[in-house]
């Protein structure tokens, strides 16, 4: 079967996995950012809490991701809640990372003017000091979904939702007439979702960050 | 030094601290040891004995060791050469086809990329260390070219001065200053070989990915347990040799 006549006959399946994978990914991503932003905004002002909570999700990112879905088993057993959280645990360095950074490089006379104003600290925070970090933190999370996008391939191991179905259901097929075309539809779609995602985030990052400090 | 980093998945800005930091091979060796205890007092049935047989595991550890620290060798073979090249000034254009080709390249799930090749080529070692070497080359090509760029370019003025000629100016000057940023690089290719190394498991490779994908057919936590967890400790270790090479060779005065 050519591979045309392929993406035909399997359109309405790839389209199902296809929306999976982007669900069980912006799933992970918004859960991770939403952890990722209070980490960083707990500990930025302390040199020794930052560096411990970026030291700790480095560490996590290094484990395979094989290995941590292998260790969730156990836990969670198979399907959605282990490839969430294996996701979770994967995009937290680059948020973490990128919302210190950003914290930090808001200008001291910035924060000094929105005190002298009356602003209490934690309102600091909230009204000016995130809004002028997001442009930072947002690349981290695009980052973050990216390597997302490729990671949760992995997860269809532990029965985990997405593309990674297409690609394994492939090299079990090896040496049937489909076992090529699923494969190429299965890499190429995470490729294809992933690029998209990345236009997407110019427009989010356009659209989210504060009008005065737009570029 | 001003490296751009905030736009990467990986930590790549060159470790800081300085002192030895032993407590990282020690937790490690302390987790393999209470791994060992625990296996070791277990009832296993026969199933569970025979996937965690010593040799057995020895074989997937050494196979996972070989397969990730070939890839990463390759890697710097082709990658530092490749990077210098396109610092050099007639290769100026080159740059962004190269970088946006790697970008699209990083987009390409390492999975995908393995089956592909797998279903192409034929399945074992060979095929998997190319897969490999794929996935993680971008982290040292993408450093080396930053890490050049950011030397200051008054130093290469001075050398030029001085009557260096490019090679020179080169090997004294710009690789020098460079190599700290390389390094951190490097070690992000290693952790990345290591993962993927992982999942070499699939097209018969071998490596620790075939115990937990053992544990994972068989259902049975402790062979689970025993590959995910000597698997992370893999990883870790060699982060951390990647670390202390970062420090060891950093050139004096950097």
């Amino acid at each position: 079967m050519t591979f045309s006549r392929y993406l035909e006959n399997r359109w309405d399946d790839l389209l199902e996995q296809a929306t999976q994978h982007v669900l069980v990914v912006i799933l992970s991503v918004v859960i991770a950012t939403l952890a990722g932003v209070v980490i960083g905004a707990l500990t930025w002002r302390s040199d020794r809490y930052s560096g411990l909570a970026i030291g700790t999700s480095a560490t996590l990112l290094t484990i395979p991701s094989l290995a941590l879905l292998a260790l969730l088993i156990p836990l969670l057993g198979l399907g959605w809640a282990p490839t969430i959280v294996a996701l979770v645990v994967y995009s937290l360095l680059p948020i973490v990372r990128n919302t210190v950074a950003g914290l930090r490089s808001v200008d001291a006379s910035i924060l000094e003017a929105a005190k002298g104003m009356g602003l209490r600290p934690a309102r600091v925070l909230w009204r000016v000091q995130l809004p002028m970090a997001w442009p930072v933190i947002i690349t981290g999370v695009r980052v973050a979904t990216q390597m997302l996008f490729a990671i949760a391939t992995i997860a269809a191991y532990v029965a985990g939702p997405g593309l990674g179905n297409e690609i394994f259901s492939g090299l079990a097929r090896q040496g049937s007439a489909n076992a090529l075309n699923q494969a190429v539809a299965g890499t190429a779609g995470v490729v294809i979702l992933a690029l998209l995602f990345d236009l997407l985030f110019v427009l989010i990052r356009r659209y989210t960050t504060p009008r005065g400090i737009r570029v | 030094m001003s490296v751009k980093t905030l736009d990467t998945a990986y930590q790549v800005t060159p470790s800081r601290w300085s002192r030895r930091n032993l407590t990282v091979p020690i937790g490690l060796i302390a987790a393999v040891a209470v791994l060992w205890l625990w296996v070791s007092s277990l009832n296993l049935d026969s199933i569970e004995a025979r996937v965690l047989n010593a040799e057995a595991v020895r074989r997937a550890v050494v196979d996972h060791i070989l397969l990730a620290v070939s890839a990463t060798l390759l890697v710097v073979a082709i990658a530092v050469p490749l990077g210098i090249m396109l610092t050099r000034r007639w290769a100026k254009p080159l740059v962004p086809v190269v970088m946006a080709l790697a970008n699209i390249g990083q987009a390409v799930p390492a999975l995908g990329l393995l089956v592909l090749l797998a279903l192409w080529f034929g399945i074992g070692f060979k095929i998997a260390l190319i897969a490999l070497v794929v996935t993680a080359v971008l982290p040292v090509l993408r450093n080396t070219v930053v890490g050049i760029q950011q030397v200051d370019q008054s130093l290469v003025e001075a050398a030029r001065g001085m009557g260096m000629r490019a090679s020179r100016i080169l090997r004294l000057v710009e690789l020098p200053l460079a190599v700290p940023v390389m390094l951190a690089g490097l070690r992000t290719t290693i952790v990345i070989a290591v993962g993927v190394a992982t999942v070499a498991t699939f097209v018969n490779a071998g490596g620790l990915g075939d115990i937990i994908v053992a544990g994972i057919k068989l259902q049975r936590t402790p062979v689970l347990i025993t590959g995910g967890v000597l698997t992370a400790v893999i990883a870790l270790g060699l982060d951390w040799l990647g670390g202390l090479a970062e420090r060891l060779l950093r050139p004096k005065g950097v």
